[in-house]
């Protein structure tokens, strides 16, 4: 029987409408498990794209603490992308201290070995000194790395049990076609919370919360007479875990400011305008007040799509308290200072929004370990936190 | 150093302390401002930002001249205080993640100007 208050429940049998436990985000030994069989076996986001490292030495370091790695991504002199391991082959010091940059080459601060942009052991100082050193075999360990439409993603398993391609699931046919390439990094933004990963991104994965926890910044949205909750109307959950939410918003009277910011492009709340065919890779088409679909790549980030403009964002797991949230929005490159005010409104809405999205997990996720319950009660719009549950549960058994 | 703003925004002077030529810069002066010199900013620069936008648009973003670049941080500091007077009414945003929890990165297009 279809329930049209409660439509995913019958869409997903196999997730149930029970309560879920809390477990999986309080108990310790259970992010071990995740540790061993998710995180090290996933294709990780860089949150990085090809186009950010366009020239020969061009490199990003990035250090992914739950897997006690850090990785270089580099463009070689022979034009290719390699991730490597931010580790020194001779005595294990790390190699690059900077963030980001370009170079011929990284030159160990601690005895001086040289390793060209390829990652090959290309200069040992005072050589002679060493018995049989084997210099082709000591270049920096590699990653693996592969791109999906100018995503860098990074594998450290030794052979990937799965492509990057098979693990985009549905998202290769449903979100490949959108103009990535139209767009440019407008900003980013890394904040800091004391929660479990799971509380953190559970949520980013409703729009139930929006009432209270946005109930100022996106008030002009709230106050349409139909539904104040927001209720989606398109949640597509994968068996890999992936999960598009299409998020809508009715139609609103713009603030003075979003009208200035309006006038000269897209902005958060309002989208640009352009018919349905104007954003391929997005559920504009089937959803009515389309505002734009959240993608979750399974298991913690997502590239969220809308009418001119994207964000990348992801959860990145430290520790079973510990979780860094990081966002790159992304706009057509501003040839005209009206584009750069106009997306300045955007960013500060975004940044201003997430901030709010972070302002209850950690006090959440201390409720949590008191033990005062032990399990959460969802509803049928929550279907993606119970889907994630689900799936990590699954996945850790 | 009080220079004043190209023509015909010389009547901004007054205000040049809040051209800052980074997001980051413009957040932490947003958010240790109080509510009054927010409100008299904003409602000062909500008539100028169209016209602003129209004066600078005369240059190719890539080529804007360096004593034209306080105009476009006034018009993007602008939209830092339009959240405080439009939806927040306080400086900061309430119930949130504390700001001593973010960092904010340049992205393209701020990189270019500032270059
Ligand atoms: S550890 Fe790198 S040169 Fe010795
Ligand atoms: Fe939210």
């Amino acid at each position: 029987m279809n329930n049209s208050t409660r439509p995913f429940a019958d869409i997903y049998p196999e997730i149930g409408t029970g309560p879920v436990s809390t477990a999986p985000a309080v108990d310790p030994a259970f992010f071990e498990r995740e540790r061993e069989k998710i995180f090290r076996k996933m294709w990780v986001n860089m949150i990085l794209r090809e186009e950010d490292l366009p020239n020969p030495g061009d490199y990003f370091v990035r250090d992914i603490e739950v897997l006690d790695a850090s990785v270089i991504v580099v463009r070689g002199d022979d034009g290719k992308l390699r991730a490597l391991h931010n580790v020194c082959t001779h005595r294990g010091n790390r190699l690059v201290r900077d963030e980001s940059g370009s170079c011929n080459g990284f030159q160990c601060d601690f005895h001086g070995w040289v390793f060209n942009n390829q990652g090959e052991l290309a200069f040992v100082t005072d050589e002679q000194r060493f018995h049989h050193l084997d210099k082709p075999s000591l270049g920096l360990a590699k990653v693996h790395l592969d791109t999906w439409r100018g995503f860098i993603f990074v594998n450290f398993e030794e052979t990937p049990s799965q492509s990057l391609e098979a693990s985009m699931a549905d998202f290769n046919q449903d979100l490949k076609p959108f103009p990535f390439e139209n767009m440019v990094l407008a900003g980013r933004y890394r904040y800091e919370t004391n929660a479990n990963w799971k509380t953190t991104m559970n949520a980013f994965q409703e729009s139930y919360h929006a009432a209270f926890v946005h109930k100022r910044s996106v008030r002009q949205c709230l106050e349409d007479d139909g539904d104040p909750y927001l209720a989606s109307q398109r949640i597509k959950l994968q068996p890999n875990g992936n999960q598009s939410i299409s998020v809508h918003l009715p139609p609103h009277d713009l603030t003075p400011t979003e009208m200035i910011a309006y006038g000269m492009g897209a902005t958060f709340t309002q989208g640009g305008d352009g018919n349905v065919n104007s954003f391929p890779g997005t559920a504009q088409a089937q959803i009515e007040n389309w505002a734009f679909d959240l993608n979750i790549m399974f298991p913690f980030s997502r590239i969220n799509v809308g009418a001119g403009w994207y964000y990348v964002d992801a959860f990145w797991p430290v520790a079973h308290d510990r979780t860094v949230y990081e966002l790159a929005f992304y706009f057509p490159m501003p040839t005209s200072a009206g584009a750069m005010i106009s997306q300045e409104y955007s960013k500060i809405v975004l940044r201003d929004l997430s901030r709010e999205d972070l302002f209850t997990n950690e006090v959440t996720h201390n409720a949590l370990r008191s033990g005062a319950i032990k399990s959460i009660q969802l509803s049928d719009q929550e279907i993606a936190v119970r889907h994630q549950y689900e799936k990590v549960t699954e996945f850790c058994r | 150093m009080n220079n004043p703003l190209p023509e015909p925004f010389a009547h901004l002077t007054p205000y040049r302390s809040w051209a800052l030529s980074t997001e980051d810069a413009r957040m932490r002066r947003r958010i240790s401002a109080s509510m009054s010199e927010i409100t008299d900013y904003y409602q000062t620069l909500l008539p100028e930002i169209d016209p602003i936008a129209k004066h600078l648009d005369k240059w190719p973003l890539a080529e804007l001249p360096a004593e034209q670049k306080p105009l476009l941080y006034l018009a993007m500091m602008f939209m830092e205080t339009a959240m405080c007077v439009e939806f927040f009414f306080d400086p900061d945003v309430p119930e949130a993640l504390g700001a001593e929890h973010i960092e904010l990165y340049a992205g393209r297009s701020e990189q270019l100007v500032n270059s």
